[in-house]
């Protein structure tokens, strides 16, 4: 007879699936309509709460480096930098290159840039000696061709007093934040020039001996410490008269290259090189130096904030999920004793514990597309490295409702599970 | 029928192990109404337990329609529970977020056998005096409904034995005997094996046979 009814109940084997997932999706669908509406409501916050904490450091982070590469791009490299040849110090000839470059599709816009440095002084008047260093220092200065640099970059828009330069300005020039020190200047202020403003005289001498003064048109505060703020700017007719008209006039340090708004930087890339150019063609990321190290520093930090913050969710998930199953252990007995499969009941609770998951992870992203981020897009945070807004990546959302279904189905499972692992008798009268 | 030899059921270990059951052999026939007697203590809810494969006895056999049931796997004892077992429990056991009506047929819905289920749900809930209840939920009804629910429950498989634990404990005197009566009825029209677990003497009236149990020993059967 035993053998008879052990054949029989595996002769009912693919009912008894059907039906056993029938049961526990009817189970779980009955509990979450009818349950207690408060709990329902607080399990779904919980979930949406800890799925907004996983994704605002996250995009928190992601927006910082966002803001990082937004101003490199706008305001030292824009997207595409050629450079000189690797055996030479300038790109020759860069009036006919500049031109080959326009008319590759994608290239929104295309400005050269003659690179130098000098050794700035402010009031150098009031040195006491010749050994005394004075407010001085010794920084990069580019020539810009100011209309062409306005097409390109956007460093015109970040002067916090003054002008930009103009086609014929010569005697005019735009410091750096970091160059000109003050009060929002972040370097040490005897490695600045202590505050020179608008308007002020400044004297360059470069390194070929020539010496000039020029007048202070205008600072920039870009809050890009690696070079924008750290630079001196003067219009290319000027560094050409400098270094030399006959020899520098077709001579470009750098070209940079705009792309189109969507264009996709590598393909433009791939195109450039294509045309069979024998200068360095590079992305802006190439260039990142110290920054691209700061972007990475960052994004390991954000993964190591994430891992922290997707254990620390699932685990709050985990204890409410845990305690709701436990408040239903009695049930949980009843259930067994009439006989209803242990694999329907379990599936009843991950069923239940997957839709907390599900249901906070859409609500946690409702509020994170519908309230955070408009409200970070309107108000950005005011950081010292820039404005940040949230920036939500894909792969962060992805990852983190897939950890939270990962956690719901765990705190689904092993309370449910260890239920069953005791006697239903204990179970029942919770001995 | 159910055939039970040299039961025994200790708790616990060493010197503090409690022998509940000492040894018991009974046979319950089918179409029987049993009520399993004794005093608080006496072993008669866990012989009850035994029976109904809700535990394992520390030695001895059981047979249940010539099936030794104590052979079987965990998941074919639960499978045996749903098709060939009833219970109805001491205190109310019914799904709270269910209606009477869902309560009912849920043993059934694992097996996916057809959908006349439900109907039957409907025609059990009738017979209990329920029929208008149907779509209230547990919370919504008294406690003598609840044990009448419970009852449907435990019939909807056609199980061939039902098992009562004290089913009228929690219940007022007017509902106990409203219970028994449903439980007379089922016995007498449907020939339905009930064994019931009472410490309530009146509740001798209702039964075919008493097995009186004291110090985990069959007394009287």
């Amino acid at each position: 007879m035993l053998q008879k009814y052990n054949t029989a109940v595996q002769a009912a084997g693919k009912h008894v699936v059907l039906g056993n997932f029938k049961l526990a999706l009817f189970l779980a669908f009955k509990s979450i309509i009818k349950g207690n509406r408060w709990a329902l409501v607080l399990l779904i916050l919980v979930m949406a709460f800890s799925f907004v904490n996983l994704i605002f450091v996250s995009a928190l982070i992601s927006g910082i480096m966002t803001t990082m590469d937004n101003q490199m791009i706008s305001y030292v490299y824009s997207n595409v930098v050629i450079g000189p040849r690797e055996d030479k110090y300038y790109i020759e000839k860069s009036s006919r290159l500049e031109e080959k470059l326009r008319q590759i599709p994608g290239v929104a816009s295309v400005t050269s840039r003659l690179d130098y440095s000098a050794f700035i002084e402010y009031q150098w008047k009031q040195k006491v000696s010749q050994k005394d260093k004075g407010k001085s220092g010794t920084w990069e200065v580019v020539g810009v061709d100011p209309e062409q640099e306005m097409q390109v970059t956007t460093l015109h828009n970040q002067l916090i007093n003054g002008k930009y330069l103009d086609e014929y300005d010569r005697d005019q020039i735009i410091l750096g934040m970091e160059i000109a020190g003050g009060l929002k200047a972040r370097t040490a202020d005897f490695l600045t020039l202590g505050g020179a403003s608008v308007g002020d005289k400044v004297r360059l001498t470069y390194p070929n001996g020539v010496q000039r003064e020029y007048t202070v048109k205008g600072i920039v505060y870009a809050r890009e410490m690696q070079r924008a703020d750290r630079m001196a700017i003067v219009t290319r007719e000027e560094l050409l008269s400098v270094l030399g008209r006959d020899i520098y006039l077709d001579r470009a340090s750098q070209i940079l290259v705009r792309a189109q708004d969507g264009a996709d930087e590598a393909a433009l890339i791939a195109d450039i090189k294509a045309t069979g150019i024998r200068e360095q063609v590079n992305s802006w990321r190439d260039y990142g130096g110290g920054q691209s190290s700061v972007v990475s520093t960052f994004d390991v930090i954000g993964s190591l904030i994430g891992s922290v913050g997707l254990i620390v969710s699932a685990t709050v998930m985990f204890i409410v999920i845990y305690i709701n199953v436990l408040n239903k252990k009695r049930q949980i007995g009843i259930l067994r004793a009439i006989g209803i499969p242990e694999i329907a009941i379990i599936g009843s609770y991950i069923f239940q514990a997957f839709f907390f998951a599900v249901a906070g992870t859409i609500v946690g992203w409702a509020l994170v597309n519908f309230v955070l981020q408009p409200y970070f897009q309107f108000y950005p945070l005011d950081l010292p490295i820039g404005l940040v807004s949230l920036h939500v990546r894909t792969m962060a959302l992805v990852g983190s409702a897939l950890g939270l279904g990962t956690a719901g189905v765990l705190a689904g499972l092993i309370p449910s599970w260890t239920i069953m692992r005791q006697s239903i008798i204990s179970v029942i009268w919770g001995t | 029928m159910i055939i039970a030899r040299e039961l025994h059921k200790i708790y616990g270990h060493g010197p503090g192990a409690t022998h509940a059951l000492k040894g018991v052999d009974l046979t319950i026939r089918k179409g029987e109404f049993v009520a399993i007697m004794g005093r608080s203590g006496s072993g008669k809810s866990t012989l009850l337990h035994l029976l109904g494969l809700l535990d394992k006895p520390t030695s001895g056999e059981i047979d249940i329609d010539d099936i030794d049931v104590l052979r079987l796997s965990e998941r074919e004892k639960a499978r045996f529970r749903l098709e060939k077992l009833g219970y109805v429990f001491q205190e109310y056991s019914l799904i709270g977020e269910l209606t009477a009506l869902e309560n009912v047929y849920l043993p059934s819905v694992c097996l996916n056998r057809n959908n006349g289920y439900k109907k039957y749900a409907r025609e059990l809930l009738d017979i209990v005096g329920l029929g208008e209840r149907l779509t209230h939920y547990a919370g919504e009804l008294s406690g003598g409904e609840q044990q009448r629910v419970a009852i449907a429950r435990a019939l909807i498989n056609k199980p061939g034995i039902l098992f009562a634990d004290e089913p009228t404990a929690s219940l007022d005197a007017e509902s106990s005997v409203t219970v028994l009566k449903l439980f007379k009825k089922l016995n007498k029209e449907l020939k339905q094996t009930i064994v019931m677990v009472t410490h309530e003497p009146d509740d001798e009236v209702y039964v075919d046979r008493v097995i009186r149990l004291s110090n985990g020993l069959i007394l009287d059967a």
